[in-house]
């Protein structure tokens, strides 16, 4: 821990939380002159002290408590929350399609769910930035979504056993598939502010931590950037309540070990995620003239299929999304659609998932498990409209720090509910032609969304369309609670163009200002 | 386990396939016996005769029982719970004393018959402690080698990830 007189003074910039909204923006700031630091509630996990096995790996979740409550409860953690230098991105799948124009237009096409209050063409300059910047490795022609401006960086990464399953099941069904777009380098690359960067070795365990720096988390590309140009990251320490004076934002408290220091700074940017940002805002009663803070929770659809076969797969080998399809974009009698991907998993998420999925046990459990290495699974990422029933709010419960922790209620609604339906269906079917046995669904719902979010209407949304809050002027917020609506796409190449994006708008208003 | 499943794990874990992180990791599994801290003596006797019946294994070659109570000292969760149930190991203490008297000196079978009133009566502390265990079981050196897993032993890289295309190492880990 660095002494608390190395703190930073006279910040223009404070960022709270480090992940795929804090990160991007840590670097562009920087870039621009500006003087900024960040507060990140984790600690440092450098590739090397990685270890493959996913129980060692626990330190790079959230594991506070959070309660889950309605019809769907949603899983925490290990599911959808990081905690550390470089947020959920040390743990992400580095599985990065872009948003289709008509993801952003919901309301307009289909009179439910809501439009972004922004084009796709905003996003696309930062896009294309991001992927070369990261080093996504992907396919030549990328056959869904507007034509892109040049091909991935890197080619596509090698198809493991599920993948190669997926693509010969589609096949047969005349559904298109191509390699997906991952974040993970099939070439070594240099890094700007890190080194080289190395190929993927396919060890498969990029949700337990890459141990070689071949996958873009934040760690290694982002804040090392921000950090070469002088940007500070203060780890290991959480923000407890952000300082107010004269309806101005004036900093940040926050616990480091046992003790309550504070930052200020001319600005401060809420890049906590999706339950921290509205945690941090209700504890403190701001932002939330709207009454909107906590509202429209949204988890994306994600249906799970899983089947064994007789071949050896070994699925911890290979990056675990390789293959995807987008030809269920559209569906008819659905609001979005989603996509279909295939999937690898590491042994002790398959056996946690398979026990809570099936509630199998004995032998039965036992004898299910010792089949791990013949496992392939595909699954779904699909929209999900906000709803008034999902919401965030502050429970009587505390905390080891003595805060509130926060309870989110998620019910699935019609619409989720026909999507896992026939995405199940369709999954179904696909696994049965590669002769998959011991066939087994689980409906789950992953990622954080939509609990901050933006809008050009201060009445019905927390922050503007380039994330400034509507309340208080010198607070933004940068994480996946701004998303309108939850994509049918994974949100972190969204989230990081979204916070280029902020950090240019941010850089423009002091220029002017 | 037998000296030569321990062999042959060991000799695995010390070689130059694994990384340090990881190797220290798994030895330290390998070896790791708790007790009891959290329970009392009978809910622990209780807790160790479910953990055997839920999820099959020897608890003197893999600990589980003694994994749960461990985790529970140490006060680290998996970072949410259902809004309606109690903290894990208050949930767990009503789960273990909702099993009939004298359940740790029922046959299996008769242990067996028993559990599916507990679990529709505790439904979100069955389910937890079910995945918690089979964690456990799964992480654990000893079920890796028998199902054959040699996913961390990946210090080399691995280059063929198609169908059937297995590294010598990954072949020869396991029982024969
Ligand atoms: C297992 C897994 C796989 C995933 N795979 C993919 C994928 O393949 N593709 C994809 O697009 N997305 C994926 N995601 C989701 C993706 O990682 C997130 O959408 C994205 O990282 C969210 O960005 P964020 O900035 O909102 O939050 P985060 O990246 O979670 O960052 C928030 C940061 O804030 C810190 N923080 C929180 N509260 C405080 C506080 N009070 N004080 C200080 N710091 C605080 C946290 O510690 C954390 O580091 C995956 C997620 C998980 C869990
Ligand atoms: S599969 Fe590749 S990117 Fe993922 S953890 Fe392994 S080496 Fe890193």
């Amino acid at each position: 821990m660095a002494p608390a007189n190395a703190l930073p003074t006279d910040l223009d910039v404070l960022v709270i939380g480090t992940g795929a909204g804090g990160a991007p923006l840590l670097a562009r700031l920087a870039q621009a002159g500006l003087k900024v630091a960040a507060l990140e509630a984790g600690v440092r996990h450098p590739p090397e002290g990685i270890a493959t096995d996913e129980v060692a790996q626990l330190g790079l979740f959230w594991t506070d408590e959070r309660l889950s409550a309605g019809n769907d409860p949603v899983g925490f953690g290990r599911n959808n929350s990081g905690r550390g230098v470089g947020g959920s991105t040390l743990h992400y799948t580095a599985y990065t399609p872009r948003a289709q124009p008509d993801d952003l237009k919901l309301r307009t096409e289909f009179g439910q769910g809501e439009d972004w209050p922004l084009e796709f063409s905003e996003l696309e300059p930062y896009y294309d930035e991001l992927e070369y910047f990261l080093g996504v490795s992907g396919p030549e022609n990328y056959p869904w979504g507007p034509q892109r401006k040049s091909s991935y960086r890197h080619p596509p990464l090698p198809l493991n056993g599920a993948a190669r399953l997926m693509q010969k099941a589609c096949a047969e069904i005349g559904m298109k598939t191509s390699p997906a777009a991952n974040a993970a380098l099939s070439r070594p690359q240099e890094q700007e502010g890190y080194g080289t960067r190395h190929t993927c070795t396919n060890r498969g365990f990029c949700q337990a931590g890459c141990s070689i720096g071949a996958k873009a988390s934040m760690d290694v590309t982002f804040l090392a950037l921000a950090e070469s140009l002088g940007a500070q990251i203060v780890d290991g320490a959480q923000v407890t309540a952000l300082t107010m004076k004269d309806g101005r934002v004036t900093g940040a408290e926050f616990m480091r070990g046992q003790e309550l220091e504070h930052l200020s700074a001319k600005t401060v940017i809420l890049a906590a995620g999706a339950v921290e940002t509205p945690r941090l805002l209700l504890m403190n009663g701001l932002a939330n003239s709207s009454g909107q803070v906590g509202r429209n929770f949204m988890a994306h659809v994600g249906m799970q299929v899983w089947g064994q076969v007789d071949d050896d797969l070994r699925p911890y080998k290979g990056i675990p999304g390789g293959l995807i399809s987008e030809d269920t974009h559209r569906v008819p009698g659905l609001i979005g659609g989603y996509l279909l991907q295939s999937l690898g998993v590491m042994p002790v998420t398959y056996a946690t998932q398979y026990a809570r999925g099936t509630l199998k046990w004995g032998p039965e459990l036992v004898q299910h498990l010792r089949g791990y290495n013949h496992v392939a699974g595909i699954n779904v990422l699909g929209e999900c409209l906000p709803y008034e029933h999902n919401y965030l709010e502050l429970s009587d419960e505390l905390d080891g720090r003595g805060l509130p922790k926060p309870r989110i209620h998620f019910s699935f609604g019609e619409n989720e509910k026909k999507m896992n339906a026939h995405a199940e269906a369709l999954m179904r079917d696909l696994w049965g032609r590669i002769g998959a046995r011991d066939v087994w669904a689980l409906p789950r719902a992953a990622h954080t969304l939509g609990t901050a979010r933006m809008g050009a209407d201060p009445e019905t949304s927390v922050v503007n369309p380039f994330g400034r809050t509507h309340d208080i002027e010198n607070l933004w917020i940068c994480d996946n609670s701004t998303f309108t609506s939850s994509l049918s796409v994974n949100p972190a190449l969204t989230q990081m163009a979204l916070s280029l994006r902020t950090a240019d708008a941010l850089v423009e208003g002091l220029k002017q200002a | 386990m037998t000296t030569k499943e321990r062999e042959a794990i060991l000799a695995m874990l010390n070689s130059a396939h694994v990384t340090e992180p990881t190797r220290r990791a798994l030895l330290e599994r390998l070896n790791a016996r708790y007790g009891h801290e959290f329970f009392d003596e009978v809910e622990f006797g209780r807790l160790r005769a479910l953990a055997v019946r839920l999820v099959p294994h020897d608890p003197a070659e893999m600990d589980l029982a003694g994994t749960v109570d461990h985790r529970l000292i140490v006060g680290i969760g998996d970072g949410w719970r259902y809004a309606d149930a109690l903290p894990d190991g208050e949930a767990y203490r009503e789960l273990l004393a909702a099993l009939p008297e004298g359940f740790e000196t029922l046959n299996g079978d008769a242990q067996d018959a028993a559990i599916p009133a507990v679990q529709s009566s505790h439904p979100h502390a069955f389910e937890d402690l079910l995945a918690e265990l089979t964690e456990a079981f799964m992480a654990h050196p000893v079920t890796q080698y028998r199902f054959g897993y040699a996913g961390f032993a990946d210090a080399p890289e691995w280059p063929h990830v198609g169908p059937n295309e297995l590294e010598p190492r990954e072949e020869a880990y396991g029982p024969r």
